[in-house]
């Protein structure tokens, strides 16, 4: 019986990854610490989009801008005109001309292969609006040659590296003209 | 004495389930760390798409393996990688990045298949556009745009030269992110929060270069792009 129970003893040891147990038991704690989200954060969250309802504004830029030539900085102020007069829940929220400042906040340049350029605008200032209340990131992108580029690029592939040439193309320019219609969200009953 | 050498026996042979589930906690609680911080940044973004977080244990992607942020929205964050996270500025530094990308597959025609596609083949261009958006994102959900700094010092490798890469060299990124802040987000560099921190100080260190030159650009008022090195 003895035997028995010694062979099984010698059997557990060889098989037992203890050494595996030994290196990840100490590695839990300092982990577990750091994630802890307390039931008072969740009740404290400093948003709430239960709601719904939506007033879009509807701008248009004041000064045309342009990706060409490099004139655009990010961070750059840019303005805008209210359209229209816009009303929220039966009130004069916005009156018509209003001007809106805004912000540049990434310029993407046209590249090879047809890439267009691109500007991203954000940040609206919209009197009487929070930050918090607007969902307004605004992308404009320049022509999309890549439509053209790549469908040539596969028929030429048959000549040696002449497919290669059409990396050359380069993507359109973005703009904002005073004619292109700029639309924002503004959630009046978001925190 | 045989029920001590059975008590030891069935210890022993317990310990791998106990192994386990210690292994399950610790990745549980690297999951809703990054769940948790990831899903502040698209709060306090009010990104209106979806995206989700997996922590995977592979130490990094496979070289051939799409990119999950373009095709499925999904943020994918390697051991590899989770390893030089120290502080939630850095471990939100690594996840904006990510949902940058995973936000431009939502644009364009067919689905935002176009613009992945742009995405995965410009991937040099875009490397610099998701940087400056993760600081961006990382400003608007209380996170210090400096970590995205520290944490591309700490991972990314220099090579040697990024002209036949599809990726940047590492120092013309860094002085690029370095670059946005100073005109974007100047606040950030007067009261400096990193500047006791030893990875932002290396970055400084090895940044002379290309700093110098923003500092003339800066000064003569350019809006030209820089060509740092």
């Amino acid at each position: 019986m003895n035997r028995i129970f010694a062979f099984v003893l010698s059997l557990a040891i060889l098989l037992t990854p203890t050494m595996g147990l030994a290196q990840s038991v100490p590695e839990v704690m300092p982990i577990a610490e750091s994630v802890e989200v307390t039931e008072s954060e969740v009740k404290t969250l400093p948003y709430n989009f239960e709601s719904v309802y939506r007033v879009p504004i509807k701008l248009s830029i004041t000064e045309k801008i342009t990706t060409k030539g490099q004139t655009l900085t990010e961070g750059q102020t840019i303005q805008f005109r209210v359209v229209k007069d816009t009303y929220c829940k039966r009130k004069t929220f916005l009156k018509k001309d209003t001007i809106v400042n805004a912000k540049i906040e990434t310029v993407i340049s046209a590249g090879m292969n047809g890439f267009p350029a691109e500007i991203i605008v954000g940040d609206f200032e919209i009197p009487g609006a929070r930050p918090t209340q607007l969902v307004d990131t605004y992308v404009k992108k320049g022509q999309n040659r890549c439509y053209v580029v790549y469908p040539i690029k596969w028929a030429l592939t048959i000549i040696p590296f002449v497919g290669s040439l059409t990396n050359l193309i380069m993507g359109g320019n973005a703009k904002i003209k005073p004619s292109d219609e700029v639309v924002i969200y503004y959630y009046p009953d978001w925190k | 004495m045989k029920r001590l050498v059975l008590f030891v026996v069935l210890s022993l042979f317990a310990a791998p389930v106990f192994a386990d589930e210690a292994q399950l906690v610790k990745e549980n609680s690297i999951q809703s760390r990054i769940d948790h911080v990831g899903v502040n940044l698209l709060n306090h973004n009010r990104l209106t798409k979806r995206i989700i977080f997996t922590y995977d244990k592979k130490e990094k992607k496979k070289a051939l393996a799409t990119d999950k942020a373009l095709t499925k929205r999904q943020v994918i964050i390697y051991d590899g990688l989770y390893q030089h996270v120290q502080t939630d500025d850095e471990l939100a530094a690594m996840l904006a990045r990510e949902i940058a990308t995973a936000m431009k597959s939502y644009d364009g025609t067919f689905g935002g298949w176009i613009d992945s596609a742009q995405v995965a083949l410009g991937s040099k261009k875009f490397e610099t556009v998701s940087d400056k958006r993760a600081v961006d994102y990382l400003v608007n959900a209380g996170y210090n745009p400096l970590a995205v700094i520290v944490f591309i010092n700490k991972t990314c490798p220099q090579k040697r030269h990024d002209k036949f890469s599809r990726h940047n060299l590492t120092s013309k990124r860094l002085a690029r992110v370095y670059e946005y802040i100073t005109y974007k987000y100047p606040q950030y560099l007067e009261n400096n929060e990193y500047i006791n921190n030893e990875y932002y100080q290396n970055f400084l260190l090895t940044s002379v270069e290309n700093r110098k030159k923003l500092a003339e650009k800066i000064r003569t008022k350019s809006t030209k792009d820089v060509k740092y090195e």
